[in-house]
């Protein structure tokens, strides 16, 4: 191995030098004074977790977590994502009954990265979770605190673009497909090949009434009418509550409404949701500023049980317009 | 925003192939013939195209430095980008198979070297087998390798089997079908929706007309 020189970083790490560290540090001060005046509580999750914590909240994420181990010999990570690491922290405090919390957070995450694709192994997120929070009215408030916030960072070009796990997830558990079925037909959906679609679903000889419900899945992108277009092909009553709750979601953010984008073919990103999700895009940036979604599941994992909503924001994209 | 749809094509063997579909589907360009520009437009001034290597599409469609590309599905397995791939060109048709010196017997082998382009695919392919493989990554002249003793096998794309016929190597085993495909950025797919389902059409068209 050639020896580096003594200032090398390793790859995929970056200092912030006077005037970035500068911007970070007046950026996070204008968040804090909106979360401050939202009634959000801000925590800050230990820095290092039992590598556990993101195996049980998130396959995807902890198989790209820096691990290592402690004088035990047990396996760590350095923090990955911050919603395993809250969901782990307030669980045991969870009572049954109580008002729900309100927190958020503002911190670095750290991910492998493939050196071949050039990304970064750390980055900046700040975002909110509202703990009990099990209301449309609750998800209505985490979509406009995230446009909110992005107002505040000068991304009031964002959108933001929804879906809800329960429509896969209804229209997939009706067609009583085989799990291998499943598998192929999530990747198709996910590569957006309607052909491809099309030909896997007269191979597997489903009904066209399924057919034509898989395909909502593969096109239906844009304003609320898409949810109408749905509604009128949908049977099982899991998707069909999902249209209903995203309906009620678009006339309760009517304020927005220009900003808001119902895209069906995204299927969940992060495992955890189960309700609405949500992804926030600019067309001035190449990648997503921030995601968020329902994860009722997740406190579970860590002895809590809670319904939960939240979001993060992906700050070095917003900021430097990568 | 940049108004135009920035798109691209792998140079190589699918390099033509890709600029005649275009062509079909109305998207007329010289294929930047005669320029040293590293871009050139369509004549309808919707598009701009970038030639690349073929194994840098698939990096610049990820990260979104380019909104769309071409690029072969065995480059897109081996490796392993996130990006949409909403439409598979029929361009470019070949095989990946496993290759080796006619009439060896690789079951003997309880240890395969395996010499490839495809380190990823070749240890998914074999490991889905339980079968022990070492690989050895070359980038090019793959088929040289089990005559000199390099490897026990090949891993490779074939398109008509001449270069192995010539080598004395013969297919041992198909690992997949490889087609050129078009893949979009995720965040382009969603922000530039409009222009992308546009050109997918136009080339869905062409391709499927007459099947």
């Amino acid at each position: 191995m050639t020896p580096l020189s003594a200032s090398a970083l390793p790859p995929g790490f970056r200092d912030l030098a006077s005037q970035d560290a500068a911007r970070r540090r007046q950026t996070d001060a204008r968040l804090a004074a909106i979360f401050d005046a939202r009634g959000y509580r801000e925590v800050l999750p230990s820095g290092i977790e039992f590598l556990d914590v993101y195996t049980r909240g998130n396959q995807v994420i902890s198989e790209r977590a820096f691990k290592f181990l402690d004088r035990e010999d047990r396996l760590l990570a350095l923090r990955a994502d911050f919603t395993p690491a809250v969901a782990r922290m307030v669980a045991p405090r969870i009572t049954p009954g109580a008002d729900p919390m309100r927190l958020w957070y503002s911190g670095n995450v750290f991910r492998r990265v493939e050196p071949r694709k050039g990304g970064y192994a750390e980055f900046w997120q700040v975002g909110a979770e509202l703990i009990g929070g099990s209301t449309l009215e609750h998800d209505v408030e985490m979509i406009a605190l995230a446009l909110e916030n992005l107002d505040a960072v000068g991304m009031s070009s964002a959108s933001v673009h929804i879906n809800h796990a329960g429509i896969f997830r209804g229209i997939l558990n009706a067609a009583k497909l085989p799990d291998t079925a499943r598998e192929r037909l999530a990747s198709e959906i996910d590569h957006k090949d309607a052909r491809a679609l099309a030909t896997h679903l007269e191979e597997l000889g489903v009904t066209a009434a399924i057919g034509e419900q898989v395909h909502v899945l593969a096109r239906c992108i844009g304003g609320p009418d898409v949810l109408d277009e749905a509604a009128a092909v949908l049977t099982d009553a899991e998707s069909r509550a999902a249209i209903v709750h995203l309906q009620h979601l678009a006339a309760a953010l009517t304020p927005h409404a220009e900003r808001l984008v119902f895209d069906l073919t995204e299927i969940d990103e992060m495992e955890y949701y189960t309700g609405v999700m949500f992804t926030l895009l600019s067309p001035a940036r190449r990648s997503p500023l921030g995601m968020g979604g329902r994860y009722d599941l997740l406190l579970r994992a860590f002895g809590g049980d809670s319904p939960a909503v939240g979001f993060s924001l992906t700050m070095d994209g917003i900021m430097e317009g990568r | 925003m940049r108004s135009t749809l920035l798109i691209a094509l792998p140079k190589g063997r699918l390099f033509d192939a890709a600029i005649g579909l275009l062509q079909r589907a109305g998207v007329e360009t010289d294929g930047g013939v005669g320029s040293r520009k590293l871009t050139f437009t369509d004549k309808g001034g919707q598009y701009e195209f970038v030639a690349l290597k073929p194994a840098d599409v698939p990096v610049y469609v990820e990260s979104g430095a380019v909104d769309a590309g071409i690029v072969g599905s065995d480059v897109l397995r081996e490796l392993e980008c996130d990006v949409n791939e909403p439409l598979d060109l029929r361009i470019g048709l070949c095989r990946l198979a496993v290759a080796a010196i006619e009439g060896s017997d690789l079951t003997a082998l309880d240890h395969l070297r395996i010499a490839t382009k495809y380190p990823r695919t070749a240890t998914r392919f074999f490991s889905a087998r339980h079968q022990h493989t070492h690989i050895v990554r070359l980038e090019g002249s793959v088929e040289i390798a089990p005559i000199l003793g390099l490897a026990d096998a090949i891993v490779d794309l074939v398109e008509t089997g001449r270069t192995l016929k010539e080598n004395g190597l013969g297919i041992v085993e198909e690992i997949a079908p490889v087609s050129a495909k078009f893949v979009v950025n995720r965040t382009a797919m969603k922000t530039r929706n409009t222009a992308v389902r546009k050109l997918i059409t136009s080339l869905d068209k062409v391709i499927y007309a007459h099947p």
